[in-house]
């Protein structure tokens, strides 16, 4: 075949080869060339494609296309009600905000529907050992503006960032969109000399040819599977429940809602996130059984547990859960008017008084003056934003490489499709819009070079950049959470501990506040997170040395805890 | 291994080598080209024996584009760098020639950026590789909107020369430690310049830690590129390329100037006439990285080294 492209002049008496159009020897229809195809229309997969077009030479060199078998002009259209917020939300740290507001997006994002962080409470469920992060910590940003600058992160519905993405791409006309279309299955295109590059075959009939395939397909990546890289991990046994709280506003006296909280309980974390002075976000990852209960029950059921589980102590936390468990179980529910008794109970019996903000009904109550401890916990929630309850699997998931490994497998993983993330620590997206970084400066430094951006040679730097990094943050974030999910008695009181060391350690504050949020756009903070990690295995170690003083029973159960985190 | 190993160290006593014209009109050598023969299948395997190739590309691709873009510069203002710098096709309008192509690792680059390039190789089979590997990719197979286009023949510079055409740029990227006679070959590919175009070359130096890095370390211990590769007799010092362009005057023009008419001490060229820059491989992130003008001159051309050389307008 392409033998028949190459001529030989003879008149010269030398061997000569000229290209020509090659003539394609595959089935009827048109095969249209890409540089870059993305699959995946996703915050991740969007992004790239923005990124790209932001580059004057990548938008006179390359032709991208992006494939989404959703309905992206919904996306673009998506309005809601004032007040009214959908439930994936994401923290959009400093530094993946200054990467939006480099490409030109950041300002196509409605900023009146997001919430910046300027602290964060975090507590142990069990030994109450606590952390306060302040925004005024923080390293400095990289970001220009002062005001934003004493910001921790912001808070973004993951539609408002994409609804940015996609009208920004409106203006650049040499990406093109192929939106409602599903990506049939992708193969190699047979050359000879081993040369084909991949063709992914679309659900309206048309095929493509790619010079460089992106995954950017999420968790079961169809693009990951081609390339045949092979993807470690295991899903924790665990469910998320996200939904849109609405509460009261905070009092005069009070801050702004500007304080994100995090409780460790020892079926998971939940998180409470500002979205405005009455709207807030929850994620709260817990045992499977309880997440279908909590999302089948009535919405004002899932209220009330939010408040519990932020205020009582974890022994009636417990308790609520199991008798929400038993009437799951029973194939009944309980009502709103149930919980909210046995909660008032509990809070009697457990000395709770009714002007402490522990009490889920004083705040209600008395707007006056707030009681000393009102910022310790998140404002009582009244009611939950209709339709807005949902839950999804947790995992753990790295694939091996971000490369297809082989001569000429043109592939590369961005985003979920590479890995994926306990959200915890709100790291997923980030950590793909780094990637989107990574990979865009990859690609523009190729192009300048007049490189062959499916190449091995020009993608590795992009893995070199990322693989290292990300696998760091993925380990810490999944060590946290396996640390706070034990309810073991020596580990608890070894991680209460390693909190209050923690607690003392400025530097250390500064760099687990990385973990949630905050970021230079320098790499050293991570490094800073992983020394705060050990920070609290050092405190074992601390436990462990006063064991060996008090005798060999203790030791062993030391040990025991030793060998344990060393598991994971 | 160990006895070509003790010939080679031999001949480390050898410190000079003459580049000097004689009758000789062939510069391609018979067993060179059986060798890269032999291997021409693995030229686009990035992973196998020409992997350290494949990343040297990109940093030989940007100092020819920084070079011609300071030059343009330098000639035509400010605004039209900075436009070369930021546009697409930054080598569009030029005719540039690559001797010594092989797979065609820089030819394609080359004609990416918007040059209308010519790849020549002495070798049938890299020649063959070169195109069928172009073939697969669209921008180099169809006539592309930045003017570049990608040519490939089997031919030599000798042959060429005999063709009216002459070139902006001409290029001849690790070829010049694998030719019988460098001089000859030099002259060939110098009058292959258009008055004012370029020539760039890279090749390596003949000093013991060359042959510790390139033959030693490269080809006998970690054995990242085949053995029998290099010749280290055949390695060309920056000094002898630098006196060589001292003298060297075309003999097509009547009133021939040199192309290099003065140097600093040590031996260093002006900026605006040539330049040899170092290259040294960091086996740790494995990149190549272009060491500076300063550096090149302290050492850190000892190795792998790029040279560029301008032919005068009236030269």
């Amino acid at each position: 075949m392409t033998f028949g492209a190459i001529r030989r002049s003879v008149s010269t008496g030398v061997l000569s080869y000229r290209h020509q159009p090659c003539r394609r020897t595959f089935s009827a229809r048109a095969i249209r060339d890409f540089d870059v195809i993305i699959v995946g229309g996703g915050p991740v997969g969007l992004a790239l494609a923005s990124g790209l077009g932001s580059y004057r030479m990548v938008r006179e060199s390359l032709k991208v296309a992006l494939v989404e078998a959703g309905d992206l002009s919904r996306t673009r259209d998506w309005t809601l009600p004032p007040d009214s917020y959908s439930n994936r939300v994401s923290s959009i740290t400093n530094s993946s905000r200054v990467f939006l507001e480099d490409i030109g997006v950041w300002e196509l994002v409605d900023k009146s529907c997001t919430c910046p962080v300027k602290e964060m409470q975090v507590w142990d469920g069990l030994s109450d050992a606590r952390i306060t992060f302040d925004a005024v910590n923080l390293p400095s940003s990289g970001v220009s503006n002062a005001a934003e600058s004493s910001e921790m992160a912001r808070l973004t519905e993951n539609l408002n960032l994409q609804r940015a993405l996609l009208r920004h791409l409106e203006s650049i006309r040499s990406i093109e969109l192929l939106q409602k279309t599903r990506v049939e299955s992708i193969q190699r295109e047979d050359r000879d000399g081993g040369h084909g590059w991949p063709l992914v075959h679309l659900s309206d009939g048309t095929t493509l040819r790619a010079r460089l395939l992106v995954g950017a397909d999420g968790f079961n990546s169809p693009v990951r599977a081609y390339a045949g890289i092979h993807s470690y991990g295991w899903s924790y046994d665990v469910r998320a429940v996200v939904a849109t709280l609405n509460h009261s506003p905070r009092g005069a006296f009070q801050g702004p809602n500007h304080t994100a909280y995090q409780r460790f309980l020892p079926t998971g974390p939940i998180a409470f996130l500002p979205l405005s002075p009455t709207v807030s976000s929850l994620v709260w990852s817990t045992k499977p059984a309880l997440a279908e209960a909590l999302c089948r029950a009535d919405p004002s059921v899932l209220a009330h547990m939010v408040n519990a589980a932020f205020r009582l102590p974890e022994v009636s936390v417990r308790y609520l859960h199991n008798l929400i468990l038993d009437a799951h179980s029973r194939g009944t529910s309980i009502s709103g008017e149930d919980i909210c008794n046995e909660i008032a109970f509990r809070e009697k019996s457990h000395n709770i008084p009714g002007y402490s903000a522990y009490s889920s009904v004083s705040s209600m109550l008395s707007p006056g003056v707030p009681s000393n401890d009102a910022m310790a916990v998140p404002p009582l929630v009244t009611s939950t934003q209709s339709g807005t309850i949902a839950s999804f699997p947790l995992k753990f998931n790295h694939a091996e490489s971000y490369l297809g490994e082989g001569a000429n497998n043109r592939t590369v993983l961005v985003g979920d499709a590479a890995h994926t993330i306990h959200p915890l620590a709100g790291q997923g997206l980030n950590l793909g819009l780094g990637d989107v970084r990574s990979l865009v400066q990859c690609i523009v430094r190729s192009v300048a070079h007049g490189g062959d951006i499916g190449s091995y040679t020009s993608l590795r730097p992009y893995a070199a950049e990322r693989y290292f990094t990300n696998h760091k943050v993925m380990s810490a974030v999944d060590k946290l959470h396996k640390l706070y999910s034990s309810t073991w008695d020596p580990v608890v009181w070894a991680r209460s501990i390693g909190l209050e060391v923690v607690n003392e350690l400025d530097s250390v504050k500064a760099a687990l506040m990385m973990d949630a949020g905050a970021g230079n756009l320098e790499r050293p903070q991570w490094d800073l997170l992983a020394d705060g990690i050990k920070g609290v295995s050092s405190g074992l170690s601390t436990a462990k040395m006063l064991g060996q003083g008090i005798g060999v029973v203790f030791n062993t159960g030391i040990n025991e805890i030793a060998r344990r985190l060393g598991q994971h | 291994m160990f006895t070509t190993g003790v010939r080679r160290v031999s001949r480390l006593t050898q410190r000079t080598r003459f580049i000097q014209t004689d009758a000789t009109t062939s510069t391609v050598n018979t067993a060179e080209i059986a060798h890269f023969s032999r291997l021409s299948s693995q030229w686009w395997d990035e992973s196998g024996e020409f992997a350290l190739l494949h990343r040297m590309n990109p940093v030989r691709v940007q100092y020819i584009r920084e070079k011609l873009t300071e030059i343009a510069r330098e000639e035509k203002g400010e605004d039209v760098g900075r436009e070369i710098e930021q546009r697409r096709g930054a080598f569009r309008g030029m005719s540039m020639l690559d001797v010594g192509c092989g797979g065609g690792l820089l030819s394609e680059s080359l004609a990416r950026l918007g040059a209308r390039t010519l790849g020549i190789d002495a070798s049938e089979s890299n020649i063959r590789i070169a195109s069928l590997h172009a073939d697969a990719d669209p921008f180099l197979s169809s006539p592309s909107s930045t003017g570049g286009s990608l040519q490939y023949r089997n031919t030599s510079a000798e042959h060429l020369l005999k063709e009216p055409e002459r070139f902006d740029v001409v290029c001849s990227m690790e070829v010049i430690e694998h030719v019988d006679n460098p001089a000859v070959f030099l002259a060939t590919c110098a009058e292959l310049v258009k008055p004012g175009g370029h020539l760039f070359l890279s090749t390596i130096a003949r000093t013991p830690l060359a042959f510790l890095l390139t033959i030693a370390a490269a080809e006998y211990i970690m054995r990242k590129v085949a053995i029998g590769t290099h010749t280290y007799s055949k390695f060309v010092n920056p000094s002898e390329l630098v006196s060589f362009f001292q003298t060297y005057s075309s003999p097509s023009m009547t009133s021939a100037q040199p192309w290099i008419t003065r140097t600093y001490d040590g031996g260093q060229p002006t900026r605006k006439e040539a330049e040899v820059r170092g290259l040294i491989y960091n086996p740790w992130s494995g990149d190549w990285v272009l060491m500076s003008r300063s550096a090149s001159q302290w050492g850190a051309a000892e190795c792998n080294y790029l040279f560029w050389v301008r032919r005068p307008l009236a030269g």
